[in-house]
């Protein structure tokens, strides 16, 4: 019977065998490194149905972040604000601007504005905005220079490992607690040095096990 | 290190505890599933899946995973335009309200996460509930989501607005009524009472007839033989040290339980060894959750109850005309003369009390009994009533009238009479006859469907209402969403029939609660709709003498035309449907009847005797031969013109000579849920026997059915071991005399641990203790976990499998002999074992301890190996074999998805789990978390009793604790330092967090 292959196919075989398992591991490598939250989802900046600025409002108006977003001390939720919230203002400010049209109409027609969630964590996760502030992390340990962001978009992986890192290594991350939404908030002292002293003085002890966060 | 087992310490059992039959035959079927995790063949895949399926299948979940890959999902917050005060997102707001059911009401806490109700807790401030709600008013928020529900307003088949209807009710309902009539259900709202008065007024030949299947005529007709004139006993079971219950379920469906088993807790909760207890006598035929928990229970034929009255009667020196000898053998003779001893030992601390079914002979020989022993004003309260005729015999005129073709426009409120009148009315004949057939309800039924207009009804949780109870304590109800649909309440309907100037149902409330508020009305107003009670109001207590010539008369005479030969049919309620009405009800079918521990089917319930005289089985292990599933025989029972198939199942302790039948499985018109479950009963229940039926003829039929019971699943019985200490008993005598009784029915010293204790460094240290002497089985725990946690319901076929996934299982255990057995009830959950096994064996550390003493479940990193479970000694997990959440009634077919409003129901606290996922009792860890932060936050520390779990709140019997056992000073501490305190499987020494405090029976000395 005559050989169904040529022997230098031995030698092909030998090669491009290992030569596309390799290939394939690359590609597979490098699609888990792009799906990593810290690449995946960091910059991830939606368009809004509002061009609202939070430069604008929270950076050069200098309005506190609770002012909107004002259950974040009594509810897991940061509350995105009523339509109601932006007419209190927008009522007599800027009553023609046509970036405010959709904001003008949802307060007629009583329709809610669809806005695009940014920093979204997966159902299983029960993040909670409440122990957080009222501890002394500020918003912008997770959610960075907001008061600078025209759009906003997301500046930390927000990742198990990353939520961790700071749950067993709170001090760099807690402040006096009135300086919470103060973003730009420089002490005169290390940081770090200050969180230690609020730790030891608060008994603060962020959980590391499953339940702390999932539930 | 290897232990041989023989190292470990023997107990020596006193008592042995069996579950099933098969159990004690030790059948092949019953080791298989003692061994192993689950019965073989459960992993496998279902019949008719091929292995082309298969990749069909595979192939399809992986080009789906590519597709999604390729896009972030973007995902919406949609807040509200304008804010309502009180509203927070994401935190839950909790409103009063009331559930009314078959005339009766309880006050329920409803919890609404962002305006969606989520689950049903008791109120505290209600009379009749005290924090605590039964399972039917835990799982009738499943009725608010039910996909089946009537969500449109119909004429002949044609979908119609609600103001089409409006438009049509002066032509409706025009003149003085003469052609007009009204059918509802019994009326336990004041509201509705008034304007079903006005109705009548505006229609003064009209006539309005209130009928359920389950009535309690017989306790009225009896006191009013009893005292001449309409009078309501009230029963205290607080105040009573004996109790007789003849018949009477009165911890479990034949009452409204939730205050009956409060005070009979109350009397039953032993803290020391000087503490008493009542002593609880029952006869019964069937067996109840209230002779499961009887220190001295008795099983004799229905029918034959009034004898043993009359007997007990006689004993006390009246001339009740006792039969010669006394029904129940031997044993009922010897227990009788004791029984009777008892009673007059406690004059004026003692109380007889008859159930539904009893005729009213049997009643007002109570009430007589009460009045000779000086038990009226103690015990026994008597309440003004009013007078009214029998809900039957309202029933019957309507059926005369409609026969008799002077009915135009039937109205019916609600209930379902097509399916559940007595079969000799026959009402779907008669009914036919009315040329406008209007019925309003939620529930798309039998008699909808032969219904010319069809209303749609707004859920209770949807509209304003009222409820009260038999003694005058009254409760707002107040809707928690808008109606789903465009359903409009019973009175908003009533009052649009009569044109009545205020058509709303808030208006109509206030208008009739407006006269019982005093000074700031508005004030007042607002705190009745906080409390969810209207304080001050409950009816007047009377007193009055029983007429004692006329009750022996009515006893002798009623002895006269009983027959006792033969078998007798007893129709009782079912713990799944009640009478039918909760057949559509997925927690309620897949709850383990709290006896037979039957899901999604009702049986023709026997004893072991009467099954061999039929011809069933020559043993109990005959009928009762295939576990996990058993196949009955079919028997075919005919009375009258009714002949029903249905399969037979011997019930332990049940009344020889004697059939019990579930009433409201078999539906002809159900929902998704409930199609195709059990078999219809009604066909045998006539007007003349509507609780106990003589003169059937029974028979044994061709064919077997696989019913679906639990009762040998997760068994913890070892074949090396009998550990009888499972669940640990005493008499109260016994206690008495050695208060470590309990803890010596197994004393354990082990002398090693297999794990090494973890640090457990926080201050809160979780744990909980289970109160067996209290706990008497009603699976309120269980529903209230069930909603609590998102725990899917999984169908009859895959219970059938062992792959029910209650984390509460409610384990019933028989002492005794098949004939004659006790019963003790036992609800296992996770234990959170300080040591636990599980944890060790998980290859992905998805079961880890954590620092509070917690056995915590990371779903998010679970694998589904299932090694957990295989090593959980108490089998308290539950496998995800299926995605049960999203194809939850036919969960193979793909597309066939679960409805979307039934995930309304939801708890957005906890992970509703997927295919693939161990799971567990958390303890409630979301509860724990909230109290956690909110402490923190109030930089303060959590306070005992602060956290409630879910299991614990709603316990009716308040048998469960649960807090930091690290604190010495809270009651679960306390508790536990209990000489009843024991640990489940204490040899192993995994220090489970959960202890249980044992059964101590009360029986009496001369009968031990």
């Amino acid at each position: 019977m005559a050989q169904t292959f040529k022997k230098s196919f031995d030698l092909k075989l030998r090669v491009f065998v290992p030569l596309v398992v390799l290939l394939g591991a690359c590609v597979a490598l490098f699609a888990i490194y792009l799906g990593l939250p810290s690449n995946k989802d960091v910059g991830y900046q939606p368009v809004q149905p509002v061009e609202y600025s939070h430069k604008l409002h929270a950076g050069n108006l200098g309005m506190d972040c609770r002012y909107c977003h004002n259950t974040v001390e009594k509810a897991a939720h940061a509350a995105i604000p009523t339509t109601e919230t932006c007419m209190n203002c927008h009522h007599r400010v800027k009553t023609n601007s046509a970036k405010l049209t959709l904001v003008r109409e949802s307060f007629a027609k009583d329709e809610s504005i669809p806005w695009v969630k940014v920093h979204v964590l997966p159902d299983y996760v029960y993040f909670n905005h409440q122990a957080h502030v009222t501890r002394g992390v500020s918003c912008v340990s997770c959610h960075g220079r907001v008061d600078q962001m025209i759009k906003v978009s997301q500046v930390a992986p927000l990742s198990m490992g990353w939520c961790l890192d700071c749950h067993r290594n709170p001090a760099p991350n807690i402040r006096p607690v009135e300086f919470v939404t103060k973003l730009d908030w420089q002490p005169d002292r290390p940081a770090e040095e200050i969180g230690r002293e609020l730790i030891a003085q608060k008994g603060i002890k962020p959980p590391t096990d499953c339940a702390g966060c999932h539930r | 290190m290897i232990v041989p087992i023989q190292s470990i310490k023997k107990p020596q059992p006193a008592q042995q505890y069996w579950r099933s039959a098969s159990q004690i035959a030790n059948t092949a079927k019953f080791q298989d599933w003692m061994h192993r995790e689950f019965p073989e063949g459960a992993s496998e895949l279902p019949e008719g899946s091929t292995r082309r399926n298969l990749l069909k299948f595979m192939g399809a979940t992986l080009a789906l995973a590519g597709l999604t890959a390729c896009r972030r999902p973007e995902e919406k917050i949609v807040p509200l335009v304008k804010g309502a005060e009180h509203l927070v997102p994401g935190k839950p707001v909790y409103y009063n309200s009331v559930f009314t059911m078959a005339g009766s009401s309880a006050g329920v806490m409803v919890e609404t996460h962002d305006g969606r109700p989520t689950k049903i807790e008791g109120n505290p401030n209600h009379p009749h509930s005290l924090g605590a709600a039964s399972t039917y008013a835990q799982a009738s928020i499943l009725g608010l989501y039910d996909p089946d529900r009537i969500a449109q307003h119909k004429k002949d088949g044609n979908a119609i607005q609600w103001d089409d209807f409006a438009k049509e009710v002066p032509f409706l309902f025009a003149g003085d009524g003469a052609k007009l009539r009204f059918l509802s259900q019994r009326i336990a709202s004041p509201s509705y009472a008034r304007l079903k008065g006005e109705t009548l007024k505006k229609f003064p030949a009209a006539k309005w007839a209130e009928y359920e299947p389950l009535s309690g005529d017989t306790a009225k007709e009896g006191a009013r033989i009893a005292f001449g004139r309409p009078v309501a006993a009230n029963y205290n079971f607080e105040a009573a040290d004996v109790v007789v219950a003849l018949d009477f379920d009165f911890l479990g469906m034949d009452a409204s339980t939730l205050l009956n088993a409060r005070q009979w807790a109350s009397r039953r909760r032993v803290r020391d060894h000087h503490d008493h207890m009542n002593r609880v006598y029952v006869a019964e035929s069937q067996f109840s959750v209230t002779g499961g928990a009887a220190d001295h229970r008795l099983r004799m034929k229905a029918g034959d109850i009034l004898a043993f009255t009359q007997a007990i009667a006689s004993k006390l020196g009246l001339e009740a005309g006792a039969p010669a000898s006394v029904p129940g053998g031997e044993k009922a003779s010897k227990v009788l003369d004791v029984l009777v001893k008892d009673l007059q030992a406690h004059r004026g601390k003692s109380l007889v009390a008859a159930g539904p079914r009893q005729p009213a002979a049997v009643h007002a020989l109570a009430l007589l009994i009460n009045q000779t022993l000086g038990n009226i004003g103690a015990s026994v309260q008597l309440l003004n009533a009013t007078e009214s005729t029998t809900e039957v015999e309202q029933l019957k005129q309507l059926v005369a009238d409609l026969n008799g073709g002077s009915v135009e426009t039937l109205v019916v409120f609600g209930g379902n009479p097509v399916f559940d009148a007595p079969a000799d009315f026959d009402f779907a004949t008669a009914y036919g006859k009315a040329k406008t057939r209007i019925y309003h309800g939620e529930d798309d039924n039998e008699t909808a469907a032969v219904s010319t207009i069809i209303l749609q009804a707004a859920h209770y949780l949807e509209a304003w209402g009222d409820g009260v109870n038999y003694d005058g304590a009254a409760a707002i109800q107040q809707p928690m969403i808008s109606p789903l649909f465009d359903g409009k309440s019973q009175i908003e309907v009533l009052a649009t029939i009569i044109g009545a100037e205020k058509k709303r149902g808030y208006e109509i409330i206030q208008e009739t609660w407006d006269s019982a508020l005093s000074g700031d009305k508005a004030k007042a107003w607002r705190k009745v709709i906080h409390d969810g009670v209207i304080a001050g109001v409950s009816s007047a207590t009377v007193s009055a003498t029983v007429n004692q010539g006329a009750v022996l008369e009515a006893a002798k005479a009623q002895a006269a035309v009983k027959s006792s030969d033969g078998i007798e049919l007893v129709f009782v309620p079912s713990s799944h449907c009640y009478d039918g009405r909760f057949n559509n009800n997925a927690w309620l079918q897949e709850a383990p009847d709290p006896i037979t521990k039957l899901t999604w089917d009702n049986a023709a319930l026997l004893s072991l005797a009467t099954a061999k005289k039929l011809g069933l089985a020559d043993d109990v292990y005959q009928l009762e031969t295939e576990a996990p599933s058993f196949s009955s025989q079919f028997i075919s029972i005919k009375l009258g013109s009714g002949e029903v198939k249905i399969p037979a199942l011997i019930q332990p302790g049940h009344a020889d000579d004697s059939i019990t039948l579930t009433l409201g499985f078999g539906r002809q018109k159900t929902g998704q849920v409930g199609e195709g479950t059990g078999f219809n009963v009604y066909p045998l229940r006539n007007s003349a026997g509507m609780s106990i039926a003589a003169g059937a003829t029974v028979a044994k039929t061709a064919g077997t059915y696989e019913l679906a019971s639990t009762q040998d699943h997760g068994s913890l019985t070892d074949v090396l071991r009998t550990r009888t200490e499972i669940v640990r008993e005493v008499t109260l005598d016994d206690f008495h005399k050695d208060h470590h009784a309990i803890q010596h029915i197994a004393h354990e010293h082990p002398e090693f641990q297999l794990y090494e204790t973890p640090a457990y460094d926080s201050p809160y240290q979780w744990g909980m203790t289970v109160d067996l002497n209290t706990c008497f089985g009603c699976n309120a725990c269980l529903v209230a976990c069930q909603s609590e946690n998102n725990i899917a319901t999984v169908g009859k076929s895959q219970v059938l499998m062992g792959r029910e996934m209650h984390w509460v299982r409610m384990d019933r255990y028989y002492t005794g002999s098949v004939e004659d057995a006790q019963m003790v009830a036992q609800p296992m959950a996770c234990q959170h074992c300080e040591t636990a096994p599980c944890e060790n064996v998980c290859p992905v550390a998805a079961t880890v301890h954590g620092p509070d003493g917690l056995n915590e479940m990371a779903y998010n990193r679970c694998v589904g190996t299932r090694y957990c479970s295989n090593n959980c000694p108490y089998k308290v997990r539950r496998f995800n074999f299926f995605d049960y959440h999203n194809k939850r009634y036919d969960w193979f077919t793909l597309g066939n998805k679960a409805p979307e409003i039934a995930s309304l129901q939801y708890n957005p606290d906890v992970t509703v789990r997927m295919r693939g996922i161990m799971e567990k009792c958390t303890y409630c860890v979301q509860r724990i978390a909230h109290v956690r932060i909110q402490a923190k936050t109030e930089n303060r520390p959590i306070r005992d009793g602060e956290i409630q779990t879910a299991c614990q709140q709603t316990c009716p019997a308040q048998a469960i604790e649960f807090g930091n056992v690290a604190d010495p000073e809270s009651r679960v501490s306390k508790a536990k330092k209990l000489d009843t305190n024991y640990a489940v499987l204490q040899e192993l020494n995994v220090r489970p967090r959960t202890t249980y405090l044992g059964r101590l029976r009360n029986p009496h000395p001369e009968l031990v």
